[in-house]
């Protein structure tokens, strides 16, 4: 008979920030496994879609999907529709082919050999069949900046429930998710005091992603920059401070932060056909939180 | 979808604590044991900071301890090499976070301030080119690679 440990709790530098996994309820050794095979589905999320790897997927759809279809993994392609999907229920408010806006501001490396303005179409990237994929012109670039992370939680989260995992939880620098029946309680930062918390948040086998406006730049940013982009403008977004969104998956919340941060309260049907609540901190210091949701949510007193 | 709208009293927001935020996630022998289960023996190479691992006689590879500044406080973390000293796993084992942390003591900030004058520029011109990125995990990736040149070639 295996005696169950309590939690375990591991983190390691994936995704341009840390990935950190606490998981409980099974024996030590069974434990220490599945935590680093959850670590290696980041690890693969992060080859995969990494920008910066020119033999990532999105290195490769980058630099070849405007002249040929590519062929990519089926967890690119899966983030792919997802992207595809969420641009045409946003009507156009999220978009990964802002790319070359994130470079124009320094956000991203620029390419040696792209520096296309951004070109705007709703079928900028068209899915075929067999996982292939095609751009609709060489302008088009890609950046998966705004869901991978989410996905790669899932996956996380995925594989330790494979493995028999009954509870725990999946956390890449402010998108988590919790999965098993304990409830656990994350606390969201003041975007515009960084030390101080808004709000306390119970988290129930459920994600939760969050993004603000940048606050912790180095000195010489352009002061409260942001890293979301509103496609119409092509400029940082400045409506709101900082967004939270809860969802079924990590990768949905992830992406519908960014909606959020660029359409404030506009967002709440596309919110409510994701099943998704958001709690949105607009830049006057009101909070605004989706009715659906606010009994999960305990503001600083 | 109804949104409720909350205004937060400034005294509130004043007075919200900011808890000190620190996890220990391994020890230096727990981490070791997780990088090299297989290995039977730990043999200090460099102390305190560099250990071959043997499993039977066999060498089955190398664990390096190091620590780097995240915003504000020191980061510890492992580096595990395979025998022919690639990187076979990188691993936090301690992580202090630096807000709150740099409130409650200016000094220490001021120092590291002084101490790393030089590689400021550097994450000026480098943390940018990341989305998203934090100080933090662009500093132990830079450890990584530091450990990497110091010691890619060197043991084996």
């Amino acid at each position: 008979m295996a005696i169950v440990s309590d939690s375990i709790r591991r983190a390691r530098p994936l995704l341009g920030t840390f990935v950190e996994i606490e998981i409980a309820g099974a024996p030590r050794s069974e434990m220490d496994g599945a935590i680093d095979t959850a670590f290696d589905a980041v690890a693969q999320v992060h080859r995969l879609m990494s920008f910066h790897e020119p033999d990532s997927d999105v290195g490769r759809l980058n630099s070849e999907a405007g002249t040929r279809p590519v062929s990519v993994h089926a967890w690119t392609f899966r983030v792919l529709e997802t992207a595809v999907e969420l641009h045409r229920r946003s009507g156009g408010c999220f978009d990964i082919t802002i790319a070359p806006a994130l470079q124009a501001i320094g956000l991203l490396p620029a390419l040696k050999d792209k520096s296309a303005p951004a070109l705007r179409s709703p079928d900028a990237i068209e899915l075929l069949p067999d996982r292939e994929v095609r751009f609709r012109s060489t302008d088009v670039m890609i950046d998966l900046g705004g869901l991978a992370k989410g996905f790669a939680v899932d996956r996380a989260v995925a594989v330790l429930r494979d493995l028999g995992i009954p509870c725990g939880m999946v956390n890449a620098g402010g998108d988590l998710r919790a999965f098993g029946a304990q409830t656990r309680t994350v606390h969201i930062r003041d975007p515009r005091h960084p030390s101080r918390s808004v709000c306390s948040i119970e988290v129930t086998d459920e994600a939760l992603a969050s993004t603000a406006r940048r606050v912790d730049l180095v000195d010489g940013d352009e002061s409260g920059s942001s890293a979301v982009i509103d496609p119409a403008t092509q400029r940082p977004v400045s409506l709101i401070d900082g967004a939270t969104v809860r969802a079924r998956s990590c990768m949905v919340a992830d992406a519908l932060t960014k909606v959020v941060m660029i359409s404030g309260t506009d967002a709440g049907e596309l919110l409510e056909s994701y099943k998704a609540g958001a709690l949105l901190i607009s830049a006057d210091g009101n909070v605004q939180i989706t009715s659906d949701w606010h009994h999960a949510v305990h503001l600083a007193a | 979808m109804n949104w409720v709208r909350y205004t937060l009293p400034a005294a509130a927001i004043l007075s919200a604590a900011s808890p000190a935020y620190a996890v220990r996630y391994l020890s230096i022998e727990e981490a070791q044991k997780e990088a090299f289960p297989s290995a039977t023996h730990f043999s200090e190479v460099q102390a305190s900071r560099v250990w071959k691992a043997e499993a039977g006689g066999k060498v089955v590879g190398f664990f390096v301890f190091d620590r780097v500044v995240g915003k504000h406080l020191f980061i510890d973390y492992a580096v595990a090499l395979t025998p022919a000293g690639a990187v076979h796993k990188v691993e936090i084992l301690e992580y202090r976070e630096s807000y709150g942390g740099d409130i409650r003591s200016p000094s220490w900030l001021a120092q590291f301030v002084g101490k790393t004058a030089g590689s400021a520029l550097k994450i000026n011109g480098d943390i940018r080119n990341i989305a998203g990125a934090t100080l933090s995990s662009t500093h132990v990736t830079e450890g990584v690679k530091r450990i990497l040149a110091a010691y890619g070639n060197r043991l084996r």
